[in-house]
């Protein structure tokens, strides 16, 4: 059952178009992702579900309902802040328990559903302290926590994680799934990392100047992207350019095999992990080159192959021994057809 | 700091503070010196050293009254100036659009003009045959011509608008911690417009309501030209005493005891302002 609608949205700001028609229907309890670079219009989206920002046209509705001109105040929804905008002159409780007077809720009622959301996010105990005595990661908790307190009908989160360093970065990740499933809030995470939408949303909608470019499961996302530009945002791509005939397409002195139907000029993307090296005759869709540099970055072995022009990249687990590869060597790569996207190249 | 940091910073202080010790210093220690003075009937300064002058200003219940007097109209006046100016600052604080620079110099602007000038205007516009009287008296608001200068409300009037710019520019100055996404939040949270404003915009930007209440309450309790000439001669200030003292009546030492009081006065405000933005930052 739809819970957020968005039907057409848009904002203009004079001439500059910053969201452009997105529209998009989330399940009751789903975790949706917007993700996208800087300017794709991603926030802007999340502050109009907000109702921080007037959408100059469409419609924002939840449960059916048309919430597009209600002020943010009476819809009751959780926003976390990029900068956790928390108040630095309140404690953590006071804080955390902001919402609950502003709905006249006070007392040992308040008390207990404060003491609540800061169990939920591992910081009981902690009440008394101010903002700027917390650490970053404890600051994004307490926003957290002030947010889900009200119980509001929308989680949202504005990039929540961009200012954590790396290893509290996946520890939140998985503390803030664990938290939407076990609340099934319906849940509205705005992102320009794509490993983070992929491993925590339920749905992905990748933004493109302020349009909805393809909106999926992350699978889908990262395996059938609809356009050049989610397959080369979301993951990494080899771009090989070549002409298709309807069933196969040529590149170089290559023919390559792909579930396409395209003719004309193309552009033949496979991801760098898709590709194998094993030297086998019968495979499809093989490319030769020359190597010409290999990086080793632990987990993986980075190779980068000259072939007919265009440099592939390849990369392959390091489990495998690849000591017999050396700079300067002729290689041939090969990968699957069902890993071969096409898409028509427009001139 | 220690070292060769500690002495370049020495170095680059010695200036200033030279020019510090001879142009407050040096006048202050001769006014305290002053102090100690007495005078003879006819004026003539008795050199000698006693705290005559002190005994007599805190005896006299006149001086209290003119203290009193002092304190209310600087108290009023800053409050004055806090609620023409506040929102005037948050205005340009807020605003993002081109006009802000010349906006935010257009509401100090009055700065260029020296404020004896600005009080006679006030004289004109408050008089009973000013534009204001004028239009009262078109709105049949009243009667008989407002009596809105020579009087207490003229010097308040005329120092609030005085001091406004003052206020305005610590105003946005203090704002520095005010963040207009925690208002945002409030408002997600759900806070009303002004329940935002009075849980996160006030309290945020005390301290620029607190450095522009000093700078205007210290400047209020200092003016002399306003309430001499709105207050008509009827508003009497430490400031316009030490003026009388010393011009009118030539008590030097009397004028130096007052000046030396207020200077007391001045300690305990900037003492209390400390303390407040102590508490206000925790």
């Amino acid at each position: 059952m739809t819970h957020l609608a968005l039907a057409a949205l848009s904002k203009h700001y004079g001439s500059a178009v910053a969201v452009d028609h997105v529209d998009l229907d989330l399940a009751r309890g789903k975790f949706l992702a917007l993700l996208g670079p800087s300017g794709c219009g991603k926030t802007t989206t999340l502050r109009m579900i907000a109702g921080l920002v007037e959408p100059s046209s469409g419609k924002i509705l939840v449960d059916g309902a048309d919430i597009t001109r209600t002020p943010p105040y009476r819809r009751d929804m959780g926003l976390v802040f990029q900068s956790y905008a928390l108040f630095p002159h309140m404690d953590v409780a006071r804080n955390v328990g902001f919402g609950l007077r502003m709905r006249g809720i006070d007392g040992a009622d308040a008390t207990s559903r404060v003491a609540e959301a800061l169990a939920l996010v591992r910081l009981t105990g902690l009440e008394a302290r101010r903002p700027k005595q917390l650490s970053g990661g404890q600051q994004q908790r307490v926003a957290l926590a002030r947010a889900l307190v009200i119980r509001p009908t929308l989680l949202l989160l504005d990039e929540p994680l961009s200012n954590l360093d790396a290893k509290l970065r996946e520890e939140m990740r998985a503390e803030i799934s664990d938290i939407q499933k076990t609340l099934g809030i319906t849940t509205v995470f705005v992102t320009h990392d794509q490993s983070e939408a992929l491993a925590m949303a339920d749905l992905v909608a990748v933004m493109d100047s302020g349009r909805v470019a393809q909106l999926g499961t992350p699978t889908e996302i990262f395996e059938k992207p609809a356009t050049p530009f989610v397959a080369g945002f979301v993951g990494r791509v080899n771009v090989l350019q070549g002409e298709a005939d309807g069933s196969e397409v040529a590149v170089g002195p290559h023919r390559l095999r792909a579930a396409s139907e395209a003719r004309g000029p193309v552009s033949v993307m496979v991801r760098p992990h898709r590709m194998r090296l094993s030297e086998r005759p019968g495979a499809t869709n093989r490319i030769s080159g020359t190597i010409r540099r290999l990086t080793y970055v632990g987990e993986v072995l980075e190779i980068e192959i000259d072939a007919s022009g265009h440099t592939l990249r390849v990369e392959r687990s390091t489990d495998e021994d690849f000591s017999a590869l050396a700079p300067g060597a002729d290689i041939t790569a090969h990968f699957a057809p069902e890993h071969t996207l096409v898409f028509p190249r427009t001139p | 700091m220690k070292g060769p940091g500690y002495a370049l910073s020495a170095l680059l202080m010695a200036p200033s503070l030279l020019v510090l010790a001879v142009a407050f210093l040096l006048p202050v220690a001769t006014l305290a010196r002053m102090s100690l003075n007495t005078t003879m009937p006819g004026g003539a300064i008795v050199e000698t050293i006693t705290l005559v002058n002190y005994s007599e200003f805190l005896a006299d219940e006149f001086y209290w009254e003119i203290t009193g007097t002092t304190l209310l109209l600087a108290v009023i006046v800053t409050i004055s100036a806090l609620l023409v100016a506040y929102p005037i600052a948050l205005f340009l604080f807020r605003w993002e659009s081109p006009w802000r620079g010349p906006l935010a110099v257009l509401t100090i602007s009055p700065l260029l003009v020296s404020g004896v000038v600005r009080t006679y205007g006030w004289i004109v516009l408050l008089g009973d045959q000013g534009p204001v009287n004028a239009l009262v008296l078109w709105l049949g608001l009243s009667a008989t011509p407002l009596k809105l200068s020579n009087n207490f409300l003229g010097a308040v009037i005329g120092l609030t608008e005085i001091l406004t710019p003052y206020m305005a520019l610590a105003l946005i100055a203090g704002f520095g911690r005010l963040d207009r996404a925690a208002e945002e939040a409030a408002e997600t949270l759900g806070a009303t417009p002004w329940r935002t404003f009075i849980h996160v915009t006030l309290p945020l930007s005390l301290p620029g309501i607190l450095l522009g209440s000093l700078l205007c309450f210290v400047l209020a309790v200092s003016s002399f030209v306003t309430p001499r000439l709105l207050g008509g001669g009827r508003v009497f200030t430490l400031a316009t005493e030490i003026y009388e003292a010393a011009m009118l009546t030539l008590n030097w030492p009397l004028a130096a005891t007052i000046s030396m009081l207020m200077l007391v006065l001045f300690g305990i405000t900037l003492v209390a302002y400390g303390r407040l933005m102590r508490a206000v930052a925790q």
